[in-house]
């Protein structure tokens, strides 16, 4: 068979699995989302048989969604500028200075990605409580949040800080630049898709991550992951969960798609608009 | 190196991966003492064996060690075995393999528990499979096809999450073999199966192994796909972990954090060890 008439019969078959793995379940999912509750979605009916905003607006209302929200999204962009303040002077020596042991260092920077979430969440608290630290969940899942997220960080910004070029730098101190100067004209555009790159996705990891934000912030910090998980357990009620999984995967979604954008312009060549 | 470059690399070194040691360390020292009896939050702290000998003695733990290990295993090994094909078909761009990387890498964007969301929304009582086997004669009536006690519903859901993963780094990986490569593989007679065995695989070996280990520690840890669609019959070790450490029973939690710790580093360098021993590595 020839090679294009193969391809484009596994293009079909893999459109139409992709159809069932992703257009059903969202189409379902925005169904559920607006099932109006005067009429119930039974089995034998298709479609729902009546169909309102009401599950939103009452999800809005009536539930921990508004605190979910301005804790997630509070909790996410300070997770992202706390663990980039922290990785930079680290991805600065792992990426500028030569020195023994460099590489050892660069493993250990991925401890937190290989030891189980649920394993370093639980321990974590236990630490917690153990340093009499659990006066602010808020603070106490920051600081979770930025060291399970810094070996992103460090590795984004590693290889950013890998990439800028001497030259660069050595021009801008061949010119009388000062160090501040050397490091707006000569890192900063090179390490400016590093930054945004590190910002994202410690956003994005954040507002997804579950573990610690249930073992540490339970009962009284509610987070979205964490609303939409007791939404699926003993509190379900399928519309409401609709909802929560909807407002969770949007804006992610988007970010995600700008993240893509962002690491594929990350050429600092480009960046710093010298070739 | 002069002791004042030093200085200004540990300097450097500390708020980052100075941060991680101290944490990640602590925790994994929290969890190890713990488990001995020791650095109790409440009560005497003694060591002891206590608490691994009455968890070593109940059967629900090993169970639970069994099942992880499996959902770790097989969740693991489903995904490399899928994703090698697909990486294999997109490693040369063709008319509409862009849109097929898109749709393929699409689960990374969703989040773990929306996915079980729309999995459940699937298979529920009257979801679309349900509803689908009805209409074709393959059910009588509607059944329950969530929380089945196989705990194939958290593999599918694993496989889902993680194939697209996998797909990742093996897509990298296979794009880096060049084509005279494959074609004096091909010129010498190798059919499809033995270039893939003999060249394709051990080229890509490293990125087959970092696969494997990364799903297989994630979903040996899983807690959420597992309450949500696992069977009730068992309890993954994320989950009878978080029993008891609810009922600040953190010795036993501790007990149950440590084997798991324990079975990410062997599972992970056994499957490591397979991936090498089965398919080599060349450079």
């Amino acid at each position: 068979m020839h090679t294009s008439t193969l391809n484009r019969i596994l293009l079909v078959c893999l459109v139409a699995v992709c159809a069932i793995w992703l257009i059903i379940p969202f189409t379902m999912a925005i169904l559920w989302s607006l099932v109006d509750p005067s009429e119930p979605w039974t089995p034998d009916k298709l479609f729902p048989p009546a169909m309102s905003l009401y599950r939103w607006q009452n999800m809005w209302e009536n539930s921990s969604l508004k605190s979910a929200l301005f804790n997630s999204y509070t909790l996410a962009p300070l997770a992202a500028i706390l663990t980039l303040t922290l990785a930079i002077p680290t991805s600065f020596a792992l990426g500028r200075l030569k020195f023994p042991g460099r590489e050892f260092f660069k493993m250990v920077a991925i401890l937190p990605l290989v030891v189980p979430g649920f394993v370093l969440s639980i321990f974590f608290s236990s630490l917690l409580f153990q340093l009499g630290l659990t006066g602010s969940r808020f603070a106490a899942i920051l600081l979770a949040h930025s060291v399970l997220f810094m070996p992103y960080a460090i590795r984004i910004m590693t290889v950013s800080f890998e990439q800028v070029r001497d030259d660069h730098v050595n021009a801008a101190r061949d010119l009388g630049a000062s160090a501040l100067e050397r490091w707006s004209v000569a890192y900063l555009p090179a390490l400016k898709p590093g930054i945004l790159a590190t910002l994202l996705i410690v956003f994005i990891q954040s507002i997804e991550e579950f573990a610690i934000g249930f073992i540490i912030g339970i009962p009284d910090f509610v987070t979205i992951p964490t609303l939409l998980y007791s939404q699926m357990g003993q509190d379900f009620v399928r519309p409401n969960a609709a909802v929560l999984a909807l407002i969770l995967v949007v804006p992610n979604v988007i970010l995600l798609l700008i993240l893509e954008r962002l690491l594929k312009s990350a050429n600092p060549a480009m960046s710093s608009g010298k070739g | 190196m002069t002791a004042r470059e030093w200085i200004k690399i540990a300097l450097l070194l500390t708020p980052g991966i100075g941060l991680i040691l101290f944490f990640v360390g602590s925790v994994i020292y929290v969890a190890i003492a713990q488990s001995f009896g020791l650095y109790n939050l409440a009560g005497e702290s003694k060591l002891s064996l206590e608490f691994w000998e009455l968890l070593s003695g109940k059967r629900v733990f090993a169970r639970s060690i069994g099942y992880s290990f499996f959902i770790g295993v097989t969740s693991a090994l489903l995904s490399v075995a899928l994703a090698y094909p697909l990486a294999l078909w997109l490693r040369k761009p063709f008319r509409g393999s862009l849109l097929i990387g898109a749709l393929l890498k699409a689960p990374l964007l969703v989040h773990g528990l929306v996915a079980a969301f729309l999995f459940v929304n699937i298979i529920a009582y009257h979801g679309v499979v349900n509803q689908f086997l009805q209409a074709i004669g393959v059910f009588d009536g509607p059944r329950r096809l969530q929380n089945d006690d196989k705990g194939i519903s958290v593999l599918i859901l694993q496989v889902w999450k993680n194939m697209p993963f996998a797909l990742l780094l093996l897509t990298g990986a296979v794009q880096s073999i060049s084509d005279d490569v494959l074609n004096a593989g091909r010129d010498l007679g190798a059919g499809s199966f033995a270039r893939f065995r003999r060249i394709i695989a051990p080229l890509s070996v490293s990125a087959m192994q970092a696969a494997l280990v990364i799903v297989f520690i994630g979903a040996l840890a899983d807690f959420s796909f597992q309450t949500i669609v696992g069977p009730t019959n068992k309890q993954s070790l994320a989950q009878y972990m978080t029993f008891f450490s609810s009922k600040g029973r953190w010795n036993e939690a501790a007990v149950v954090g440590v084997t798991m710790m324990g079975l990410s580093l062997v599972g992970a360098l056994g499957l490591t060890l397979a991936a090498k021993l089965v398919f080599g590595g060349r450079k």
